[in-house]
Protein backbone atom coordinates (compact mmCIF):
# COMPACT_ATOMS: atom_id res chain seq x y z
CA UNK A 1 0.00 0.00 0.00
CA UNK A 2 1.64 3.09 -1.09
CA UNK A 3 1.15 6.82 0.81
CA UNK A 4 0.17 9.23 -1.23
CA UNK A 5 -0.87 13.18 -0.08
CA UNK A 6 -2.74 15.94 -1.60
CA UNK A 7 -1.67 17.20 -4.77
CA UNK A 8 -2.88 19.93 -6.96
CA UNK A 9 -2.38 20.81 -10.95
CA UNK A 10 -3.91 23.98 -12.24
CA UNK A 11 -3.84 25.02 -16.50
CA UNK A 12 -6.33 26.95 -17.91
CA UNK A 13 -8.54 23.91 -19.37
CA UNK A 14 -9.40 25.31 -22.70
CA UNK A 15 -6.33 26.18 -25.09
CA UNK A 16 -5.91 26.63 -28.56
CA UNK A 17 -3.91 24.57 -30.55
CA UNK A 18 0.04 25.38 -30.75
CA UNK A 19 -0.33 27.69 -28.09
CA UNK A 20 1.78 26.86 -25.46
CA UNK A 21 -0.19 27.11 -21.42
CA UNK A 22 1.73 27.31 -17.97
CA UNK A 23 1.03 24.28 -16.03
CA UNK A 24 1.34 24.71 -12.08
CA UNK A 25 1.70 21.15 -10.17
CA UNK A 26 2.04 21.27 -5.91
CA UNK A 27 2.00 18.32 -3.88
CA UNK A 28 1.78 18.11 -0.25
CA UNK A 29 5.22 16.97 1.56
CA UNK A 30 7.55 17.23 4.31
CA UNK A 31 10.71 16.90 2.43
CA UNK A 32 12.64 15.58 5.16
CA UNK A 33 15.90 16.23 4.00
CA UNK A 34 17.97 13.82 6.02
CA UNK A 35 20.43 16.60 7.43
CA UNK A 36 18.40 17.37 10.29
CA UNK A 37 18.20 16.37 13.78
CA UNK A 38 16.09 15.83 17.28
CA UNK A 39 17.30 17.39 20.35
CA UNK A 40 18.37 14.17 21.05
CA UNK A 41 20.80 14.37 18.80
CA UNK A 42 19.30 11.55 16.42
CA UNK A 43 19.11 12.16 12.63
CA UNK A 44 16.13 12.47 11.15
CA UNK A 45 15.74 9.57 8.36
CA UNK A 46 15.59 10.90 4.08
CA UNK A 47 12.03 10.91 3.15
CA UNK A 48 11.37 13.24 0.40
CA UNK A 49 10.22 12.63 -3.37
CA UNK A 50 12.47 11.39 -5.55
CA UNK A 51 10.81 11.84 -8.85
CA UNK A 52 7.87 14.22 -10.41
CA UNK A 53 6.61 13.40 -13.82
CA UNK A 54 4.25 15.16 -16.28
CA UNK A 55 2.85 13.59 -19.02
CA UNK A 56 0.42 14.68 -21.68
CA UNK A 57 -1.30 11.57 -23.37
CA UNK A 58 1.06 9.68 -22.45
CA UNK A 59 4.12 11.63 -23.77
CA UNK A 60 6.63 13.09 -21.46
CA UNK A 61 6.11 17.01 -21.31
CA UNK A 62 8.26 17.29 -18.11
CA UNK A 63 10.38 15.37 -15.51
CA UNK A 64 12.19 16.41 -12.57
CA UNK A 65 14.62 14.33 -10.32
CA UNK A 66 14.31 16.00 -6.94
CA UNK A 67 16.97 15.96 -4.15
CA UNK A 68 16.41 17.10 -0.40
CA UNK A 69 17.74 20.58 -1.63
CA UNK A 70 14.08 21.04 -2.76
CA UNK A 71 11.98 23.16 -0.70
CA UNK A 72 8.81 21.62 1.42
CA UNK A 73 5.27 20.94 -0.75
CA UNK A 74 7.37 21.21 -3.72
CA UNK A 75 5.97 23.19 -6.71
CA UNK A 76 6.73 23.12 -10.32
CA UNK A 77 5.71 25.99 -12.94
CA UNK A 78 6.13 24.97 -16.14
CA UNK A 79 5.12 24.98 -19.93
CA UNK A 80 2.93 22.69 -22.22
CA UNK A 81 2.31 22.38 -26.04
CA UNK A 82 -1.15 22.50 -26.99
CA UNK A 83 -1.24 19.93 -29.69
CA UNK A 84 -4.17 17.60 -28.99
CA UNK A 85 -7.55 17.65 -26.28
CA UNK A 86 -6.87 14.58 -24.06
CA UNK A 87 -5.42 14.26 -20.14
CA UNK A 88 -2.50 15.48 -18.37
CA UNK A 89 -0.97 13.31 -15.48
CA UNK A 90 1.10 14.43 -13.24
CA UNK A 91 2.90 11.84 -11.01
CA UNK A 92 4.80 12.32 -7.63
CA UNK A 93 7.24 9.39 -6.39
CA UNK A 94 9.14 9.51 -3.34
CA UNK A 95 10.92 7.15 -0.45
CA UNK A 96 8.94 4.74 1.55
CA UNK A 97 6.58 4.03 -1.12
CA UNK A 98 5.19 6.92 -1.67
CA UNK A 99 3.15 7.66 -4.71
CA UNK A 100 0.52 10.56 -6.01
CA UNK A 101 -0.70 10.54 -9.43
CA UNK A 102 -3.46 13.14 -10.46
CA UNK A 103 -4.86 13.52 -13.68
CA UNK A 104 -6.90 16.13 -15.42
CA UNK A 105 -8.71 16.54 -18.67
CA UNK A 106 -7.50 19.36 -21.30
CA UNK A 107 -9.55 21.11 -24.11
CA UNK A 108 -7.74 21.69 -26.81
CA UNK A 109 -10.14 24.30 -29.38
CA UNK B 1 56.94 25.73 24.02
CA UNK B 2 55.78 28.87 26.13
CA UNK B 3 52.59 28.58 27.34
CA UNK B 4 51.74 31.62 24.94
CA UNK B 5 53.57 30.00 22.11
CA UNK B 6 51.17 26.88 22.51
CA UNK B 7 48.20 28.76 23.13
CA UNK B 8 48.78 30.84 19.65
CA UNK B 9 49.62 27.48 17.35
CA UNK B 10 46.52 25.58 19.28
CA UNK B 11 44.21 28.06 18.03
CA UNK B 12 46.18 28.50 15.23
CA UNK B 13 44.99 25.02 14.25
CA UNK B 14 41.52 25.15 15.44
CA UNK B 15 40.87 28.11 12.75
CA UNK B 16 42.30 25.87 10.42
CA UNK B 17 40.75 22.52 10.85
CA UNK B 18 37.85 21.49 9.01
CA UNK B 19 35.32 21.58 11.23
CA UNK B 20 32.22 22.22 9.55
CA UNK B 21 31.73 19.61 7.24
CA UNK B 22 28.42 19.67 6.96
CA UNK B 23 28.21 22.02 4.36
CA UNK B 24 29.67 21.17 0.91
CA UNK B 25 32.45 23.26 -0.06
CA UNK B 26 32.93 24.54 -3.59
CA UNK B 27 35.09 21.46 -5.04
CA UNK B 28 32.06 18.98 -3.98
CA UNK B 29 29.59 21.15 -6.44
CA UNK B 30 32.60 21.17 -9.15
CA UNK B 31 32.74 17.78 -8.97
CA UNK B 32 29.22 16.91 -9.27
CA UNK B 33 29.40 19.88 -11.86
CA UNK B 34 32.13 17.63 -13.56
CA UNK B 35 30.42 14.39 -13.31
CA UNK B 36 27.63 15.93 -15.27
CA UNK B 37 29.27 17.47 -18.29
CA UNK B 38 32.24 14.77 -18.18
CA UNK B 39 35.07 15.34 -20.52
CA UNK B 40 33.02 18.21 -23.08
CA UNK B 41 33.84 21.69 -22.54
CA UNK B 42 30.87 24.25 -21.29
CA UNK B 43 30.36 27.57 -22.39
CA UNK B 44 28.43 30.20 -20.08
CA UNK B 45 25.64 32.20 -20.87
CA UNK B 46 22.16 31.32 -22.74
CA UNK B 47 20.54 30.66 -19.52
CA UNK B 48 18.16 33.14 -17.22
CA UNK B 49 18.22 32.26 -13.89
CA UNK B 50 16.49 34.58 -11.30
CA UNK B 51 17.32 34.07 -7.83
CA UNK B 52 16.94 36.66 -5.15
CA UNK B 53 20.39 38.36 -4.59
CA UNK B 54 19.15 38.32 -0.48
CA UNK B 55 17.04 35.67 1.32
CA UNK B 56 15.74 36.10 4.32
CA UNK B 57 14.32 32.11 4.86
CA UNK B 58 16.41 29.37 3.31
CA UNK B 59 13.74 26.88 3.53
CA UNK B 60 11.70 28.08 1.07
CA UNK B 61 13.81 30.37 -2.10
CA UNK B 62 11.70 30.92 -5.19
CA UNK B 63 14.06 30.07 -8.62
CA UNK B 64 13.27 30.54 -12.26
CA UNK B 65 15.66 29.15 -14.57
CA UNK B 66 14.78 29.72 -18.68
CA UNK B 67 17.26 28.76 -21.73
CA UNK B 68 16.59 30.08 -25.24
CA UNK B 69 15.75 27.41 -27.24
CA UNK B 70 13.64 26.79 -30.34
CA UNK B 71 12.17 23.84 -28.45
CA UNK B 72 11.87 21.89 -32.22
CA UNK B 73 12.66 18.02 -32.43
CA UNK B 74 15.94 18.41 -33.12
CA UNK B 75 16.65 21.29 -31.33
CA UNK B 76 15.70 21.41 -27.83
CA UNK B 77 16.97 21.68 -24.23
CA UNK B 78 17.59 18.41 -22.82
CA UNK B 79 18.00 19.01 -19.18
CA UNK B 80 18.85 22.03 -16.84
CA UNK B 81 21.03 20.79 -13.30
CA UNK B 82 20.54 23.11 -10.71
CA UNK B 83 23.47 22.78 -8.15
CA UNK B 84 24.33 24.65 -4.83
CA UNK B 85 27.65 25.29 -3.55
CA UNK B 86 26.57 25.66 0.10
CA UNK B 87 24.08 22.89 0.54
CA UNK B 88 25.53 19.72 2.18
CA UNK B 89 24.63 17.82 -1.13
CA UNK B 90 25.07 20.31 -3.91
CA UNK B 91 22.44 18.50 -6.27
CA UNK B 92 19.22 20.52 -5.90
CA UNK B 93 17.32 19.44 -9.09
CA UNK B 94 17.45 18.43 -12.72
CA UNK B 95 14.37 18.92 -14.81
CA UNK B 96 14.32 17.31 -18.09
CA UNK B 97 12.44 19.06 -21.36
CA UNK B 98 11.11 17.62 -24.35
CA UNK B 99 9.81 19.16 -27.62
CA UNK B 100 6.33 19.30 -26.31
CA UNK B 101 7.33 20.95 -23.12
CA UNK B 102 7.36 23.86 -25.71
CA UNK B 103 9.35 26.43 -23.72
CA UNK B 104 12.24 25.45 -21.48
CA UNK B 105 11.39 27.03 -18.74
CA UNK B 106 10.30 26.23 -14.75
CA UNK B 107 9.80 27.76 -11.68
CA UNK B 108 10.39 25.93 -8.16
CA UNK B 109 11.39 26.52 -4.69
CA UNK B 110 14.69 25.55 -3.13
CA UNK B 111 16.62 25.15 0.24
CA UNK B 112 20.03 27.31 1.10
CA UNK B 113 21.59 26.06 3.54
CA UNK B 114 23.92 29.01 3.35
CA UNK B 115 25.14 32.50 1.45
CA UNK B 116 26.43 30.95 -1.55
CA UNK B 117 26.77 30.45 -5.47
CA UNK B 118 24.25 28.64 -7.13
CA UNK B 119 25.15 26.60 -10.43
CA UNK B 120 23.31 26.08 -13.29
CA UNK B 121 23.85 23.76 -15.90
CA UNK B 122 21.78 23.25 -19.21
CA UNK B 123 22.34 20.58 -21.71
CA UNK B 124 21.28 20.75 -25.40
CA UNK B 125 20.12 17.87 -27.08
CA UNK B 126 23.45 18.04 -29.43
CA UNK B 127 25.16 17.42 -26.19
CA UNK B 128 26.34 21.27 -25.79
CA UNK B 129 26.71 22.40 -22.22
CA UNK B 130 25.51 25.70 -21.51
CA UNK B 131 25.98 27.24 -17.43
CA UNK B 132 25.58 30.18 -15.67
CA UNK B 133 25.45 31.23 -12.42
CA UNK B 134 24.02 33.33 -9.42
CA UNK B 135 25.26 34.89 -5.89
CA UNK B 136 22.89 34.69 -3.14
CA UNK B 137 23.33 36.04 0.87
CA UNK B 138 20.48 34.38 3.22
CA UNK B 139 20.06 35.41 6.56
CA UNK B 140 18.28 32.20 7.63
CA UNK B 141 19.51 28.74 6.55
CA UNK B 142 17.80 26.03 6.26
CA UNK B 143 18.54 22.44 7.60
CA UNK B 144 20.54 23.25 10.33
CA UNK B 145 17.48 23.83 12.79
CA UNK B 146 16.55 20.88 15.65
CA UNK B 147 13.29 19.56 15.54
Amino acid sequence: MSRSSRAVVTFSNQVKRGELFSIRAIVQHDMESGFRHTEQGVRVPRDIIREFVCTYNGRPVFRADLHPGIGSNPVFIFDAKADQSGVIECRWSGDNDYLTVLQQPITVL
Amino acid sequence: MSSRRLFISSMTAICLSPWHRAQASTSDAQQVISKIIGNQSVKTGRIYFELPPLVENGNLVAVKCAVQSPMTANDYVKVIHMIAEGNPLPNVVSCYFTPLSGKAEFSTRIRLADSQRVWVLAQMSNGEFWRTSADTVVTLSACTEMI
